[in-house]
């Protein structure tokens, strides 16, 4: 076994039969409190940004909205352009998608096939590069973009949104290929396919889980990652959804003239895709993010 | 061709160039992330490094052509009160919101959860879904929420206060390291809370079954065999929340920014504002090869300790 | 055509201390069905793969038809290859399976249909042909496996351990339509397995390999009868020819409690100490005394339907004994034994090699 899978936490486990045990009444009541207790805890702030994105007089307090409403709605797209920035980070994200697929299913692919007495250096420089934070980066990634001419660039995001999450999806694809027997190949080889056709024709499709939890993760860390755009963005027509809320909140929300309002709309378009597409593949989402420890 | 002795047949270099020969096709299909992870990764690693070693500025005759300037930003580091303020700062909110938060609520709440299922209480599945909605959300989403949550006159948290009677609190003020804490616990914590959940299942039932009838009380058998069992992973647990809890920037400087003063000033918002805020980059640098470095020691920790644990 | 040459290969794994494969030298005639047999880890599938270009080479050359395939990539060395595991696509229906090959070597639809309609007919599968793999049980992904393979029309098959994940019946009737199918499409086939009885029933010739090296190749009947040396003796054959330790006296082959055996005639070196094999069938066992038997004590009889095999004590050692059904001494009981001249074999004592 290499490194790779050794060195990650392991969550994933077999259903197994549990034992049902009947617990007394006080432990029904206390468990309960608890449950309520942390419900709230967790979900109060969700509950006052969907209240208050369709209040047009909305409060940083929770309440029900008077006249529930889109006026939110209407007013960031007429009056912040949100349309652009909605634009910009749908085409930002996809491409980052497709890029990051076709780089980490090749390394993935690669990595797991590759037979040098250094696979397991590779693998572990992987996953140390895996554990790097951006924010320590983020200065000298900063530096170099304006060097190279990466900034206010779409080529510039989706290069550096590819590559924010790839150390740890090439080692998740590398545990998915692992898993795909070998004779697969070799048997597409003989049947007269190349090398990069037999990945194509008969391995990926075997290994489409560990593709479509690739493209999630890619797709999500690309819409929602507002880190590099911050630095990497600072003309009006290249803002992106992340970008766009963050100057919102900063200037309409928080410190000035408080308009909750307006930003917890637009926080609501920001945040929907990424619920719905986590919820959608919970279960092969959890199971990928729990590997990612990087934080902002 | 003549037979020759075994030893004879393949020399043992360190990469033979038939070894390359024949992984070629694989190096080429590393090629693409290879370079991916140089531009952003290790190329950024080594321009801080040389950045640190010059005064280069973002304005200003400096920002066109750095001077060399040895070991300063480094020696100045050193001796700035601010640096060491930030430290402890960092120290503080890692300790706070990774160690004791993170850490403890989630070994909690995987135990509640996991209890919960072999009770088949429905509603856990409610507040599981609650943590992982935290959890998922962008962190400036979060950011934003709990400036709502604390603000001063018209925040839920203080609305609530007064409905119990009790005079409004200045979080974001009075208590910003707290604030902060609480917003990162807040968000974090489903992480170790999945990775708890996911050991408890590891254990195998028939160890309680036979605790059980060895006469072990439920207690007695979480003392004895639960905690034990979840030890190994708890450390790499721990290790990995701080490592990422030590790069926190975009949650606090949403909330506080560092303020009030420096009193949340953690070590990636002060390489920030030095760089972008007083225009010196290379003086920002040193402060990220110097968070660079820490993250290194974590990380190979970490790595040895998964792999001695496999 | 399809003439298979190994000529002095020689491959050694990074990963492990002993070559997997030295010295390798083999012809393989046009048409030949070819079993390698020996146990696990000892270079047959790595010599199979070799030829099929998964493996590559140290030093030394395969040829297919007199032409050198070293460097070139499997997809261009025109053989087929049938896995231990069937390798069949998960994805794609059994059609799509079997007419892969032909799409990827841009056969005509009409083309495609016809060769697949044929080799499925001649398989038995035709049923099979829109399901997918996990839909089929093993012996059914077997036969796909060998449509696969055949409507290729490759110069070669190769066959690597392809009965081995059947049930024992099954493997015993598969192997019979096996041989017959290559007798009928008269395709050179390399055939690797571990089952000596497979290696047995369907092959021409077997190559028998231990650690790496070829040990003996010969027909079935020759690998049988005379094995090259201790190891071949004992690998082949079920229950194993006894061997013994024996002295060499004068034209006489003296084993343990002093049983005096007549040497072969013809017999090479010149120690005293020897080994000297036995068949089970090879020794004669009587209840009653005759001249020159040797008596020995019975320890366990098991009968087997068809023919009993007689454990039988003879000092230290232990003997097996194959005999009629209808003879099945009880433990216990003193019975007499008699060698068959033409079964007597003898090896060189260190080397294991024959001597007649």
């Amino acid at each position: 076994m290499s490194i790779g899978s050794e060195a990650r936490i392991q969550t994933i486990v077999p259903p197994r039969a549990r034992p049902l045990e009947a617990g007394s009444r006080v432990e029904w009541v206390l468990m309960h409190i608890a449950f309520v207790v942390i419900t709230v805890f967790f979900l109060a702030p969700f509950v006052w940004l969907f209240t208050a994105a369709f209040d047009a007089q909305a409060q940083a307090y929770i309440r029900w909205p008077s006249q529930p409403t889109l006026d939110n709605f209407v007013q960031i797209f007429e009056k912040y352009a949100f349309a652009t920035a909605l634009g910009n980070s749908v085409f930002v994200a996809v491409s980052t998608m497709v890029l990051t697929v076709v780089v980490v299913a090749l390394a993935g692919y690669s990595l797991s096939r590759i037979e040098l007495r250094q696979k397991a250096w590779i693998t572990y420089a992987i996953l140390l590069l895996q554990t790097m934070p951006l924010s320590a980066t983020m200065v000298p990634i900063y530096g170099l973009a304006r060097e190279l001419g990466l900034r206010n660039s779409y080529l510039g995001l989706i290069l550096v949104h590819a590559a924010i999450e790839l150390p740890f999806l090439v080692w998740l694809m590398k545990g998915f290929f692992d898993s795909v027997p070998r004779h697969l190949e070799e048997a597409a080889w003989l049947d007269g396919r190349s090398k990069l056709r037999a990945l194509f024709e008969i391995v990926l499709p075997v290994a489409r889980p560990g593709i479509a939890v690739a493209a999630g993760l890619s797709f999500l860390s690309a819409w929602a990652e507002v880190l590099m755009v911050l630095i990497l963005v600072d003309q009006q027509n290249m803002k992106t959804i992340p970008l766009a809320f963050y100057e919102t909140f900063r200037t309409a929300g928080g410190y000035t003239e408080v308009q909750y309002g307006l930003v917890a709309a637009m926080a609501v378009l920001y945040v929907l895709p990424v619920m719905a597409v986590f919820f959608a593949t919970r279960r092969l989402m959890v199971r990928g993010l729990m590997n990612s420890t990087r934080g902002l | 061709m003549t037979a020759v002795g075994a030893g004879a047949i393949r020399p043992r270099s360190a990469v033979s160039s038939s070894a390359l020969r024949r992984n070629s096709a694989y190096l080429l299909g590393l090629s693409p992330a290879a370079l991916l992870l140089t531009l952003f990764f290790v190329g950024p690693s080594i321009w801080a490094v040389y950045t640190s070693f010059t005064n280069k500025a973002l304005v200003g005759i400096d920002a066109a052509r750095p001077r060399f300037v040895g070991l300063d930003n480094y020696q100045r580091l050193l001796s700035d009160p601010d640096f060491a303020t930030v430290l402890l700062n960092s120290v503080v909110f890692v300790v706070g919101s990774a160690v004791i938060g993170q850490f403890v609520l989630g070994l909690l709440l995987a135990l509640l959860l996991d209890h919960s299922e072999r009770r088949r209480y429905r509603f856990a599945t409610v507040a599981y879904a609650a943590v992982l909605l935290a959890w998922v959300n962008p962190t400036v989403i979060a950011g934003f929420l709990w400036v709502a949550m604390y603000d001063f006159y018209y925040g839920s948290l203080n609305t609530g206060l007064a409905l119990l009677g009790l005079g409004p609190v200045d979080w974001l003020g009075r208590f910003p390291m707290l604030a902060v804490i609480i917003g990162n616990v807040w968000r974090g914590t489903a992480f170790t809370m999945l990775i708890f959940l996911g050991a408890l299942k590891t254990i195998p039932s028939d160890i309680y079954e036979a605790a059980r009838v060895d006469g072990a009380n439920s207690w007695r058998r979480f003392w004895d065999h639960t905690l034990p069992s979840l030890r190994p992973i708890a450390a790499l647990a721990l290790l990995s929340i701080t490592m990422s809890t030590f790069g926190t920037f975009i949650l606090i400087q949403t909330l506080t920014n560092g303020g009030p003063g420096s009193q949340t000033e953690v070590i990636a918002l002060y390489a920030f504002h030095e760089a972008f805020r007083s225009y010196q980059i290379g003086y920002g640098s040193t402060i990220a090869v110097v968070m660079l470095l820490l993250n290194v020691a974590f990380a190979v920790v970490y790595l040895r300790w998964s792999r001695a644990r496999a | 055509m399809g003439k298979v040459e190994y000529d002095d290969v020689w491959k050694q794994f990074p990963t492990r201390d002993a070559p997997a494969v030295r010295g390798l030298t083999l012809d393989i005639a046009d048409g030949e069905f070819l079993v390698m047999l020996g146990p696990s880890g000892c270079g047959k599938t790595t010599a199979l793969r070799m030829l099929a270009g998964l493996e590559q080479l140290d030093r030394g050359d395969i040829r297919i038809d007199g032409r050198s395939v070293v460097g070139l990539e499997p997809k261009d060395r025109d053989v087929a290859l049938v896995f231990q595991s069937y390798a069949l696509y998960p994805h794609m229906s059994v059609r799509d399976n079997i007419q892969y090959p032909l799409k990827v070597r841009r056969h005509t639809p009409a083309e495609r249909a016809s060769k697949v309609e044929r080799a499925a007919k001649l398989l038995r599968i035709e049923h099979l042909l829109p399901r997918k793999p996990a839909q089929l049980s093993g012996g059914e992904q077997q036969r796909v496996a060998l449509a696969r393979a055949i409507v290729r029309e490759p110069r070669v098959f190769l066959m690597d351990e392809p009965l081995s994940n059947l049930d024992a019946k099954l493997r015993t009737h598969t192997r019979t339509e096996l041989k017959a199918l290559q007798q009928q499409l008269g395709v050179t086939t390399i055939f690797v397995t571990h089952d000596q009885a497979e290696a047995m029933t369907m092959a021409d010739r077997i190559a028998v390999l231990d650690a790496g090296e070829l040990q003996q190749l010969g027909t079935p009947d020759t690998v049988y009868q005379r094995p090259a040396n201790l190891f071949v003796a004992q690998f082949i054959g079920s229950p194993p020819m006894n061997i013994l330790d024996a002295k060499r006296d004068g034209d006489a082959l003296v084993v343990a409690g002093g049983w005096r055996i007549a040497a072969p005639r013809r017999l090479d070196g010149a120690s005293t100490a020897v080994k000297l094999g036995l068949r089970p069938e090879a020794i004669d066992l009587a209840l009653a005394n005759a001249n020159g038997a040797q008596p020995a004590e019975v320890l366990v009889s098991e009968p087997l339907g068809s023919e009993v095999i007689v454990n039988v004590k003879l000092g230290e050692a232990l003997l097996k004994v194959r005999t009629a059904p209808e003879v099945r001494p009880d433990p216990g009981t003193r019975v007499y034994l008699r060698a068959a001249p033409e079964g007597v074999r003898v090896f060189d004592a260190s080397s294991g090699a024959a001597l007649n």
